[in-house]
């Protein structure tokens, strides 16, 4: 094979600009190209961001829709871009819609897909060889997918982003596209309510999951937070069964992922959605009273017990250390 | 068959899998996945699945089955008697002997046959709604229901937090990437739930046991009409090289202490010693 190429698209620019680190690295030593695809009404914003970072060319989609395209018009602007680019590999970010499309794409095209890949590489074979966490997060898998064109998808917020570079010297490529009429008509779509923190730049966050039993008791764990100058999140069922918390504010596959200093588990039972969002943490405390909670195995210092007594006794430590 | 106001009965297909418990599933001598005993249950989103479509099917009429590509251990009688006891009027087995279904490409192909045998067998003129779980709870690709919407050619609208019927189209609300949404569409279609769409029941023991007069259908999955195994067999795959339990880069200490104070205490020097507390 000479030369790889490599399609990337994410409608998160953020998530973009890490595919354009992870295509790269994946260009063989006989070189190759990197194409991002944009679409929508901020697709030139993209692709030219995209440039500035290194990327080879940007296909821009350009489309008569006025809104965001829902997932299947998404697919079907795509499919547009892998019949310009003939891409050997696609790689495409694991937000929530990128998941949706992702495995769209990957049925159209009849090809395998991997999800929230952790690692990729080429085998000897030319092949992709992906790591991926399976079985709630305790096992890793390492797979191989064959056939042409290959697609992975990536947790955004866990690659390094392209820096801009010297000299850009990729160019746009415009696609005229006509989406077909939508089968999903959107008849409501709002902005939720987003928070003030961005739970991905916290140094310390404090995560609270389901052994919290009241909405007024995550007062507690926010002043943990407080105390030690981060900022409180929580596990799925906190965010999504109920509505305790922003959705902005979940850790795990279906919400942010983190990286921050001190991430302190607070009645987080550690179910692979939360463990993948988490895992890049520096240090990991896990307070739970279960001691066969699967956050235990997660954590660098793990405390058994109930977080009812055990997060008032720790914030009051901290502020008499603060005092002292 | 009973017919609430207006509406017409819905015949739902619910996707199924029947997983070894990862929070039971211990690591063997060699780092590897003990399956053999790993307790198995109904995928944890699987089970909203066939809770949001039982109560679809209480407010409607019409039926829910169960399909489920078997790949491998067969599961246990009880955890297939357990879906048929929340409420399944027939749970159908397709059988993958040689595991020829095991990426989700394959699988999304063997279920969207196995949509049309079962409509055969059941003789059901068409089926209105498909649900499936948002993800596996071992494999986690998430892939499976967007595939299979593409492989049978339907709308799809993954992520439901919330389903109704209204003049036959499906009405769908989902919190998706910052965003709330009411969804539309026709019918038939596809949905992916997770936990938030509703709380799955339990049936009780007597229940479970109840279902045994219930069917469970086996087909193997070479006999499904229109599919062509061999063919299936030579597309690309996405293929398992080797299966681990990756050491923990964690320290894993655990904090001692009498009461809640000295346990504090400590994970406060630890932390400090870290350096990741400054005071």
């Amino acid at each position: 094979m000479d030369g790889a190429s490599i399609l990337i698209f994410s409608e998160s620019s953020d998530a973009l600009v890490e595919l354009l680190t992870v295509g790269r690295a994946l260009c063989t030593p006989a070189g190759g190209r990197v194409t991002a695809a944009a679409i929508g009404q901020t697709a030139t914003a993209l692709a030219e961001h995209c440039l500035a970072r290194g990327a080879d060319e940007a296909l821009v989609l350009q489309t008569t829709a006025e809104s965001f395209p829902g997932a299947e018009e998404l697919v079907f602007g795509l499919r547009e871009s892998v019949r310009a680019a003939d891409p050997d590999t696609i790689l495409i970010g694991a937000t929530r819609i990128g998941a949706d499309v992702v495995a769209r794409l990957a049925q159209a095209l009849e090809v395998p897909c991997a999800s929230d890949c952790m690692t990729l590489c080429r085998d000897r074979d030319g092949n992709l060889e992906v790591e991926r966490r399976i079985y709630g997060g305790r096992f890793t898998a390492r797979q191989v997918l064959t056939g042409r064109p290959r697609i992975a998808s990536l947790q955004p917020n866990r690659y390094p982003k392209a820096e801009p570079v010297q000299k850009p010297h990729g160019s746009i490529r415009q696609l005229a596209v006509k989406l077909p009429p939508p089968r999903v008509r959107t008849e409501v779509s709002s902005p939720r309510a987003r928070s003030a923190v961005d739970v991905t730049k916290a140094e310390v966050i404090v995560g609270a999951g389901r052994g919290v039993k009241k909405v007024e008791d995550l007062a507690l764990l926010d002043a943990l937070a407080g105390a030690l100058g981060g900022v409180l999140a929580g596990s799925r069922p906190l965010t999504g069964d109920v509505d305790w918390l922003p959705t902005d504010r979940r850790i795990g596959l279906s919400g942010q992922t983190v990286k921050p200093n001190l991430y302190i588990a607070c009645g987080i039972s550690g179910q692979i959605e939360h463990i993948v969002g988490m895992k890049g943490a520096r240090t990991v405390v896990a307070i739970n009273n279960d001691p066969k909670a699967p956050i235990h195995a997660e954590a660098d210092y793990t405390i058994v017990g109930d977080l009812y007594e055990i997060v008032p006794a720790f914030l009051e430590a901290c502020e008499r250390a603060k005092r002292a | 068959m009973i017919e609430t106001a207006g509406a017409s009965p819905l015949n739902i297909l619910v996707c199924v899998k029947f997983v070894p418990d990862p929070n039971q599933l211990q690591a063997d001598a060699n780092g590897r996945p003990d399956l053999a005993r790993a307790p198995f249950r109904i995928s944890t989103f699987d089970e909203n699945a066939i809770e949001a479509a039982l109560q679809l099917s209480a407010r409607h009429g019409g039926r829910v089955y169960g399909a489920s590509i078997v790949t491998g251990q067969m599961p246990p009688r009880d955890v297939l008697l357990r879906a048929l006891a929340m409420g399944l009027e027939a749970l159908y087995l397709i059988k993958d002997e040689t595991a020829l279904a095991a990426d989700p490409y394959r699988l999304a192909v063997a279920l969207a046959a196995a949509t049309r045998a079962i409509l055969g067998a059941e003789k059901i003129p068409s089926w209105d709604l498909f649900i499936c779980g948002e993800a596996s709870a071992d494999q986690y690709n998430a892939q499976v229901g967007p595939r299979l919407a593409v492989a049978l050619d339907l709308p799809a609208i993954p992520y439901a937090t919330g389903l109704e019927v209204r003049q036959g189209r499906l009405v769908a609300n989902r919190a998706v990437d910052g965003r709330s949404e009411t969804l539309e569409t026709s019918l038939p279609a596809l949905v992916t739930v997770g936990t938030e769409i509703n709380q799955a029941r339990m049936p009780t023991v007597l229940q479970v046991m109840g279902a045994g007069r219930k069917p469970i259908r086996d087909i193997p999955l070479a006999e499904l009409p229109g599919f062509d195994a061999q063919a299936l067999g030579q597309r690309p795959s996405l293929r398992t090289i080797d299966v681990s339990a990756p050491p923990s880069a964690r320290k894993r200490v655990t904090i001692e202490g009498k009461n809640a104070a000295e346990l504090a205490a400590q994970l406060l020097s630890r932390l400090r010693a870290d350096g990741e507390v400054k005071f």
